[in-house]
């Protein structure tokens, strides 16, 4: 063999990487301070596609990070203030030590920090990359102001994402731009869409805390470090985008309305749904008692129009008291009220967050405090046709259409008789939802039944014609399934086979989703006997 | 002339002398304290030393006692005529004797040479210098000009009557990025306070001279992984959820039980120890033992018997006469044969794949055939391949020794339920969440809290006054 020999493992892939300790040997930092600083320019550990060949051989779980990535590092200024930070640290205890106390002073005034300003503007160079990311800022923040003031994680930071989450609000709450609300039984979710943008964040429950052990402090300190700057700048350009000043005067921890400084409230979208969806609760004043959650009900009231306010001695920032005669609803969680002023509604709190996702004030009876709620209804969720969907749902569908199910409810409990035509009903909507051509053989019996009697004997009449109305729907649909049997019929063998495959699949689903129901159906049934029951005993 | 020579080679004035600014070393033999070294002892040097010596200690000594030489005292301070009073004196002795005591004696200084006197006792060192320098200050004080010291004091004392602003701190501390005051400013606009500085200015200059940072590399702009930041719980983790929904999220949660209680189910079985009935005995080791070697002992002798026949069948190869030669060499004829052997085998091998070659443009059908299988076979691996990949993009990474884990499902159950927001106990903690998402986006690598190690194996000892104790 001629030339020079190749050794392995010095080229390629093997050269691109480099492992977790060599590179921290290289930045010359310890090992902490190389998280924080990866977490901080957002430089991700990479999963190598042929392992054996980076790892020079063996198989060993290590941590890998890009070679190039490591060099960008160094050119970071941070580096310097975190080295100097470790100096400071070792001058700083030595002081104590010795007791030296006014060196321990002049140590601490002159303190080395940053700012993390020039990281945020490189990793998101437009305002667009920074919206994208505000989901996992947003919640962040949200989880950091729950803290207890303790000195577990420094107070400044807990102070800092207060303020910015409060800030946050007023934002939504001036643009109008929530959309969705869930309670579920880790903490509330929300979505607002902000300049196109749908942003998803999830606020813990404020009487919740369990403080897990087996979570990262430090590194959940350092990304709500990062996530904070990130939220300042973002807050400052909403604000400038509403043409309202930043930063807005805050009292204590009350959300105040930020009056605009000139022009326009909230951005003007041209679908008129929207806007309706937007005015919600707009001219109805709310009060809130004392055992329901003030502030997230607050902000969503706040944010589609509503007047809110509270009991003085629960918090700062309450405009009228419980006395006043124009409030409208008042969101009580009591199992009963004892004084109930005429001309007030008393609801449970879900009334709201479920108005707010029907995107309509739902009848109001449903939500008397005593009443068993309806099921909240998770807004998150997409159905696809061939789907369970759970009556209630079908019933806000209607709702939402414009029809009144009001009534149908209420004869369906009373008479019994109606129960049977209600599983009808049911029958029948589940028989439209299956396929077309059960229906069209059954028709096809039928009138060759019809015509076979019909050859027999019978002596023609002509009577009177009947003016038959069209229904154009119908019309349409008997066209649709006609075209879609030629088509079938045209198909070859093959495609047959797979599309007979598919219709299988297809089918099972539905026939799971009537499982699901007749479930459904007994769980009611085992409900309203119970009900009779008691209604009986009560009677007798 | 003797005694100069002798001083003058004494005080080392001879021209054979040695400068005494040179330092020279002479050859150190052996220790120092030899009885080599007691010549030193025997020289003229050294024995005028020790005159010079006993002649300085008599002359303290003669001061000590005679307050001076004593040469030149007085007769009357060296000699004393005895007058013999011993009767007289007795009396006056016995009634008047009053001789001071032993220890006051001893206690007296018994040397005639005076103590020296203290000068400082009345006379101060610069006296008349502070004389005239107060003065001077009096003079100046006498103007209305204090000294600074002075000055500064009453300074000091005027500002202090002055109310206090509390411990002056010369410097407030610098608060960084977590100061709960701070401003923002528009970051995304074209004159931010980030690149003021460098508007203006050439790039390649800001560039050597690091002003300018260097530009982030577009491949930082995408993510690891695609899932959503924020995943929504599913309908059945409402807190008052339809049946169906807390139903099927009952059941994804029953399912990841029954799969942790198959694995361990599974360990069990594996590290079961057969109880009596189950144990083996001889007799099911035998029976295993023999399984499937009675059936196939025909099998085996059928082929035994072929094998031979074989073998019985090889053995008759016909030799040609061979001329007798030495064993290994090969004849002219022989070589010739082999020649013309393998010539022909490589024309005959030719000629073949130039027939093939030639027959391959009928087969060009199946040829084209073949090959659109093979493209077809390449191209369903590669789809397979992206779709791997697709999945495990989907997936977490495999990021360092410990495996991501799903966190556990939140689901409350039936009877847990809350009939009202008043009476929700939350379940799951939202910062369990946010770690376990962003290590399921391969933001982080999973990490787990760090367990303590004993470098050695603890002893414990009982002291053997508690070992007698019994109770």
């Amino acid at each position: 063999m001629g030339g020079l020999e190749k050794k392995k493992y010095q080229r390629g892939s093997a050269t691109n990487y480099i492992t977790r300790n060599k590179a921290r040997k290289k930045l010359q930092l310890s090992l902490p301070d190389f998280r924080r600083l990866c977490i901080l320019k957002g430089i991700y550990p990479h999963e190598p596609r042929h392992k054996k060949k980076v790892n020079k051989g063996s198989t060993a779980a290590r941590t890998f990070y890009l070679l190039k990535d490591i060099k960008f590092l160094l050119h970071e200024p941070i580096v310097n203030k975190f080295r100097e930070y470790k100096i400071f640290v070792r001058k700083l205890r030595k002081a104590y030590g010795k007791s030296e106390w006014g060196t321990a002073e002049r140590l601490k005034d002159n303190k080395p920090t940053y700012k993390l300003d020039h990281i945020v503007k490189e990793r998101y160079p437009t305002f667009v990359d920074a919206l994208r990311d505000l989901d996992d800022a947003l919640s962040m923040c949200f989880l950091f102001s729950t803290f207890p003031r303790t000195g577990k994680c420094h107070v400044q930071t807990i102070q800092l994402c207060r303020r910015l989450a409060v800030e946050f609000l007023n934002y939504v709450i001036a643009s109008r731009s929530l959309r969705k609300v869930f309670l579920s039984i880790k903490g509330i979710y929300y979505q607002a869409e902000v300049l196109g943008q749908p942003i998803t964040w999830i606020t813990p429950y404020a009487f919740a805390h369990d403080h897990p052990t087996d979570v990262d402090y430090r590194v959940m300190a350092t990304f709500t470090e990062f996530y904070t700057t990130l939220l300042g700048f973002v807050n400052f350009r909403l604000y400038h985008s509403l043409n309202l000043h930043y930063p807005p005067k805050i009292d204590g921890q009350a959300e105040v309305e930020v009056k605009p400084a000139e022009g326009k409230e909230y951005a003007m979208d041209s679908e008129s749904y929207l806007e309706k969806h937007k005015k919600l609760f707009e001219g109805l004043r709310f009060f809130l008692n004392r055992e329901v959650p003030r502030e997230p009900l607050a902000f969503v009231i706040r944010c589609f129009g509503g007047q809110v306010s509270w009991d003085k001695s629960l918090c700062i920032g309450a405009t009228y008291d419980v006395s006043d005669p124009s409030i409208t609803h008042q969101i009580v969680d009591r199992p009963r009220v004892e004084q109930q002023v005429v001309g007030r509604y008393y609801l449970q709190p879900q009334w709201v967050f479920d108005s707010v996702n029907a995107k309509l004030c739902l009848p109001v009876a449903d939500y008397f405090p005593g009443v068993l709620l309806p099921p909240h209804l998770s807004p998150f969720v997409t159905e696809q046709e061939g789907d369970y969907i759970p009556p209630e749902k079908l019933k806000l569908l209607a709702m939402q259409r414009g029809e009144d199910p009001g009534e149908e409810t209420e004869e369906e409990e009373e008479e019994e008789e109606e129960e049977e035509e209600d599983d009808n009903d049911k029958d029948e909507e589940e028989e439209e939802e299956d396929e077309s051509e059960k229906e069209e053989e059954i028709k096809l019996k039928k009138m060759e039944e019809q015509k076979a009697q019909s050859n027999k004997a019978l002596p023609v009449k002509v009577t009177a014609g009947k003016v038959r109305l069209e229904d154009k729907q119908r019309l349409e649909q008997e066209q649709q399934s006609e075209e879609k049997r030629l088509a079938i019929m045209m198909m070859k063998k093959r495609e047959k086979y797979l599309y007979k495959k598919i219709m299988f699949g297809k089918k099972r689903k539905i026939r799971e989703a009537n499982k699901l129901a007749a479930k459904r159906k007994a769980h009611d049934t085992a409900l309203k006997e119970e009900k009779k029951k008691t209604k009986k005993a009560r009677r007798a | 002339m003797a005694a100069v020579a002798e001083s003058l080679s004494f005080l080392g004035l001879t021209p054979s002398a040695r400068d005494p600014a040179t330092a020279v070393r002479r050859r150190n033999r052996g220790p120092r304290n030899r009885k080599k070294g007691w010549k030193r002892w025997a020289g003229p040097e050294a024995r005028l030393g020790r005159e010079i010596g006993d002649f300085l200690e008599d002359v303290t000594l003669q001061q000590r006692v005679a307050g001076g030489l004593i040469a030149e005292q007085p007769d009357a301070g060296l000699f004393f005529v005895d007058t013999g009073n011993a009767e007289k004196g007795r009396k006056r002795k016995n009634k008047i004797r009053e001789k001071p005591l032993h220890i006051d004696l001893v206690l007296q200084p018994d040397s005639k040479v005076p103590p020296p006197k203290d000068i400082l006792s009345h006379q101060i060192p610069n006296g008349k210098k502070e004389r005239r320098r107060r003065q001077f200050w009096e003079r100046l004080a006498q103007r209305g000009v204090l000294p600074r010291a002075e000055r500064r004091l009453q300074t000091r004392l005027q500002n202090a009557a002055a109310p206090p602003r509390g411990p002056p701190r010369e410097k407030a501390p610098e608060k960084g990025r977590v100061d709960p005051g701070r401003s923002f400013y528009d970051i995304w606009a074209d004159d931010n306070p980030l690149e003021r500085a460098l508007v203006g200015q050439d790039s390649w200059f800001l560039q050597q001279t690091q002003k300018q940072r260097v530009k982030r590399p577009p491949r930082l702009q995408q993510k690891p992984s695609q899932l959503p930041a924020v995943e929504v719980i599913a309908p059945g983790g409402s807190y008052n959820p339809t049946f169906e929904d807390h139903q099927a999220l009952l059941l994804k949660a029953h399912e990841v039980e029954v799969m942790k209680k198959r694995a361990e189910d599974k360990v069990e079985r594996q590290l079961r120890f057969p109880t009596a009935a189950e144990a083996p005995t001889a007799e099911t080791v035998f029976r295993e033992q023999c399984e499937g070697l009675l059936e196939e002992s025909e099998g085996e002798e059928e082929e035994e018997e072929e094998q031979k026949e074989e073998a019985v069948g090889g053995a008759q190869p016909s030799d040609p006469p061979r001329p007798p030669l030495r064993p290994g060499k090969k004849t002219e004829q022989q070589r010739r044969k082999e020649k013309e052997a393998r010539a022909q085998e490589l024309r005959r091998r030719q000629e073949k794949a130039w027939r093939c070659r030639q027959q391959q443009l009928f087969r060009l059908r199946s040829l084209g055939r073949q090959l659109r299988r093979w493209e077809q076979e390449l191209l369903r691996r590669r789809r397979a391949r992206e779709a791997k990949r697709r999945e495990m993009e989907g997936r977490p990474r495999r990021l360092g020794r410990i495996k991501y884990e799903d966190p556990a499902l939140e689901v409350q159950l039936s009877d847990e339920l809350a009939e009202s927001l008043r009476t929700l106990k939350p379940e799951g903690s939202v910062l369990h969440d946010r770690f376990k998402s962003l290590q399921k986006r391969s933001l982080i690598e999973p990490r787990e809290r760090a367990k303590f190690k004993r470098k050695y194996r603890l002893k414990y000892v009982e002291k053997r006054a508690f070992r007698e104790v019994t109770l």
